[in-house]
């Protein structure tokens, strides 16, 4: 599965879409539609949850708990932000799902807000910028650009 | 056509400024600009202030290059569109911005397929060339990640 949120975080989780070749792949977003040339894969739509719409923090979990119970996914990805980051979680917790958080390329100077909470919930946590990469903290892999 | 770009509302005239000076001695040339909140009216290129996101992405998709500010945004969506951009980053001592991100931003992305750096104003019009060339030789940013990471998010997921 794919969480990713609208804007640069849905351009940026566009452009890894052909590591996942092959794959039952399911999206959840919080556009109305799934982009058409991606259609008609399974698409989920979530809450667009931010700091400050504490009440969509309770609708996103209530979503994203039905999504997860039933899609159960192996794998949960995220190229941001915040309800990326609640997928990680809930998939985890939920379906077990190993975790992929790939903080925005926007971020050059320190790891967004949503990536740095995302430590205990992401297996693999990664930036896109190697100078922000430490041992035991975000990995560098590659940029998406 | 060249679309040049402030990215956002914040003023950015040392870029319009220069971009109006280079279409003015580049009559043939379609120029675009957004130039935001700035104080100086270009005249020799067609401008607007803002625009929507709609319109913004209809005309990078018109444009054969980006001239911008060194924003991650401008970056990314010259990026996915596979425009050539030339960036000049915004910097403190001209009041354009309140830190050197931009500045540090540009240094790394500079030597990136497709991404050309003006550190200066003076450099936009070799920079603009350089761009140009790369773009019609068809070294622009990929429409996907690189292979390398492609390949190693795989190997995790598959896992």
């Amino acid at each position: 599965m794919v969480a990713t949120s609208a804007g640069g975080h849905w351009v940026q989780m566009r452009r890894i879409l052909p590591a996942f070749e092959g794959c039952d792949l399911v999206y959840a977003g919080v556009g109305p539609t799934l982009d058409a040339d991606l259609a008609p894969a399974r698409y989920h739509r979530i809450r667009n949850v931010s700091r400050t719409d504490p009440f969509g923090f309770f609708v996103i979990v209530w979503q994203l708990a039905r999504i997860m119970r039933r899609e159960r996914p192996d794998v949960v990805v995220t190229t941001g932000a915040a309800p990326g980051l609640m997928a990680l979680a809930i998939g985890k917790l939920l379906a077990g799902s190993r975790t992929v958080w790939i903080d925005s390329i926007a971020n050059t100077e320190r790891l967004s807000l949503s990536g740095r909470l995302a430590r205990p919930v992401a297996d693999a946590r990664l930036t896109q910028w190697e100078h922000l990469s430490r041992p035991g903290g975000p990995q560098f892999w590659g940029a998406v650009l | 056509m060249i679309f040049v770009t402030v990215g956002s509302e914040l003023p950015f005239d040392r870029l319009i400024r220069a971009m109006d000076a280079w279409a003015a001695i580049h009559p043939g040339e379609e120029v675009l600009a957004q130039v935001g909140a700035g104080r100086f009216q270009p005249a020799h290129m067609r401008w607007e202030r803002r625009m929507g996101r709609a319109e913004y992405a209809a005309a990078i998709e018109a444009a054969e290059l980006v001239v911008a500010h060194a924003g991650m945004g401008s970056v990314v969506t010259a990026g996915v569109h596979g425009r050539p951009i030339v960036v000049l980053p915004r910097r403190v001592r001209f009041g354009e911005v309140r830190n050197e991100h931009q500045l540090e931003a540009a240094a790394r992305l500079a030597g990136w397929p497709g991404i050309a750096v003006a550190e200066t104003e003076t450099e936009l019009p070799e920079r603009i060339a350089a761009a140009r060339a790369a773009g019609a030789a068809g070294l622009v940013v990929s429409r996907t990640a690189p292979t390398a990471f492609l390949a190693r998010l795989r190997a995790f997921v598959l896992e």
